[in-house]
């Protein structure tokens, strides 16, 4: 399963029929692949319907983004963060994103917490990736708060923020814009899209196989450290080589306000991207034992590859079906969920 | 089947949505499909109206319900109701595209009267029409930074459409070899392919993104701002 890629080529696999777009969207480029019709007797759709059902799609991930960005004042979500005390009547999409995050915060015991937007801002990640400029949010913050201090309204839709807050969705937000993209191609069957490494797999490949999702190796941009093959389910990533500060990981820990250490990445296979996004996250937080223990728990499936060593406390532990050192990477413990196998 | 009662109580509820948080994912996703983009709108203008005293700009006024006869025009940004000028920049091209694209899309019915005509099909469809023509011709360049260094990227557009897209500075530690194919890429879309997939013979797609990845996507969308400016 470990594949080194001395070759960056293109994937001999499409037909000539299959619709692929890449876009740059959310920061990141966004790739949308329908299978064609041949061999396919379901997908007996036009190429005009299926690009009009791509390109709604690549709208999907405008919307959300214009939604939920952290980086722009004049966002939903931003505006919100000026309104600390009183009900505000927010859209379905900021709704249904916010009752999630809490939800996600609420089941990890807050190590995911999307109220850590403040202190993303404080510490560096208030690039806005367009301008350049900086960002910053005048909040008279005092105590630090928490996902506790968010108050939803089920009936009148309105989201009450009980001390002035920065709620960050970014651990969501790609995830949803995936899935709603992932909807809009549902009548499909088979289609990939991806969102700078989150993924969603509807059906098979074109060679009407499940896909072949190669994982990224947190050590070197050109080697996969593992594969899976999934039919109708997300699978996201979480690096700590991504998107860094000067002083740690991008990933926070909202109970410390520090950066978590110790896990390399998180990968997750669920039915949406939006939950393997967010726990994912969970996980770099959680660490690895516990991080499986979630998945385990919620029902869904995960690997975590911890730098061996670096956890105090947080050995491998037999019942998470550890695999131990890896061959190729002696450096990294790898842990994975029970039914893990079912994808490898 | 979602569980509203532990929005009062949110001590000890943990154990209550533990069960539901695959369902919750779910029906947040068929809840905001079905809202489409016409009703999340009507939200937003609300909450602009909540909030327009703090700011002194021209409020948008709501797109009134569409009709077959009156198609609607292409939507804006929501962000733009409450920018300092919201200008609503029309391309004679975009009318005509909204308005096959919502000839075409279902429509679905269920919804309040505003949002009959505005699932999130033929309203999504708008948003993309009017996204994608918006670039003046010439070239354009962009930085984006990643911990090993910047990269700059150029993009031509021309008839408003980006025709080339290549990597023209890479000044990180390490060698744009494998970012970048000697030959500029004809289309956008054909670049990062080798970017983001990197396509092997044995998997479809990469889990995972780069940095440098995130680096070039910075380049390309700081080049493209510059392009609709």
């Amino acid at each position: 399963m470990h594949s080194p890629m001395p070759s960056l080529r293109p994937c001999p696999k499409r037909a000539s029929d299959d619709i692929v777009r890449t876009a740059v969207r959310m920061g990141t480029f966004v790739t949308i692949h329908v299978v064609g019709a041949v061999g396919h007797k379901s997908q007996a759709e036009s190429p005009m319907l299926r690009e009009q059902a791509v390109e709604r799609a690549f709208a999907w991930f405008d919307r959300v983004e214009e939604c939920c960005t952290r980086f722009d004042s004049a966002s939903e979500v931003m505006r919100l963060a000026a309104q600390a005390g009183v009900p505000v009547p927010v859209s379905t999409l900021l709704y249904e994103a916010v009752q999630f995050a809490l939800a996600v915060a609420e089941e990890s015991g807050g190590a995911f917490d999307p109220t850590v937007g403040y202190a993303m801002e404080t510490r560096g990640f208030n690039r806005e990736y367009r301008s350049g400029r900086e960002i910053r949010t005048a909040l008279d913050c005092g105590r630090p708060g928490s996902y506790r201090d968010v108050r939803l309204d089920p009936e009148r839709k309105t989201i009450t923020l009980l001390r002035p807050l920065v709620i960050d969705l970014g651990a969501v937000a790609k995830g949803l814009a995936v899935d709603l993209a992932a909807r809009e191609l549902s009548p499909f069957e088979n289609f990939a899209i991806n969102a700078g490494g989150d993924l969603y797999l509807g059906g098979r490949n074109p060679d009407s196989e499940p896909w072949s999702i190669g994982i990224l190796h947190p050590r070197s941009d050109t080697e996969l450290i593992e594969a899976v093959r999934v039919s109708n389910r997300a699978v996201c990533t979480s690096g700590d080589y991504e998107k860094r500060s000067a002083d740690g990981g991008h990933i926070l820990d909202p109970r410390t306000g520090a950066s978590a250490h110790g896990v390399a990445s998180v990968t997750v296979v669920a039915p949406t991207a939006m939950l393997a996004d967010a726990l994912a996250t969970a996980a770099f937080v959680l660490g690895p034992a516990d991080g499986i223990r979630l998945f385990d728990r919620l029902g869904v499936d995960g690997l975590i590859f911890s730098i061996a060593g670096s956890i105090p406390g947080s050995t491998p532990d037999s019942s998470t079906d550890t695999d131990g050192v890896t061959p190729d990477s002696p450096a990294l413990t790898r842990y994975a969920t029970q039914a893990m196998h079912e994808y490898l | 089947m979602r569980s509203d009662d532990y929005f009062d109580e949110r001590a000890g509820a943990g154990q209550r949505i533990s069960k539901s948080l695959v369902t919750l994912s779910s029906t947040a996703i068929v809840a905001i499909y079905a809202a489409g983009y016409y009703r999340t709108s009507a939200a937003a203008h609300k909450f602009d109206s909540q909030t327009e005293q703090r700011r002194t700009v021209a409020e948008v006024t709501p797109a009134p319900p569409p009709t077959p006869e009156n198609p609607p025009a292409p939507a804006e940004p929501l962000g733009s109701s409450s920018s300092p000028a919201p200008v609503v920049k029309k391309n004679v091209r975009k009318p005509a595209a909204a308005n096959r694209k919502s000839g075409s899309a279902s429509t679905e019915s269920g919804e309040s009267p505003a949002t009959a005509s505005g699932t999130g099909a033929n309203a999504a469809a708008k948003a993309a029409a009017s996204a994608q023509t918006s670039y003046k011709d010439g070239v354009f360049l962009g930085w984006g930074s990643c911990r090993h260094g910047d990269i700059e990227a150029s993009v031509q557009i021309q008839d408003g459409k980006i025709v080339t897209a290549a990597i023209t500075q890479c000044l990180t530690r390490y060698s744009c070899s494998w970012i970048s194919p000697r030959v500029p890429s004809p289309v956008l879309p054909d670049l990062p392919r080798e970017v983001v997939e990197r396509q092997s013979a044995k998997v479809d797609y990469v889990s995972g993104a780069t940095e440098s990845s995130y680096a070039f996507a910075d380049a390309i969308t700081a080049a493209l701002s510059k392009a609709s400016e």
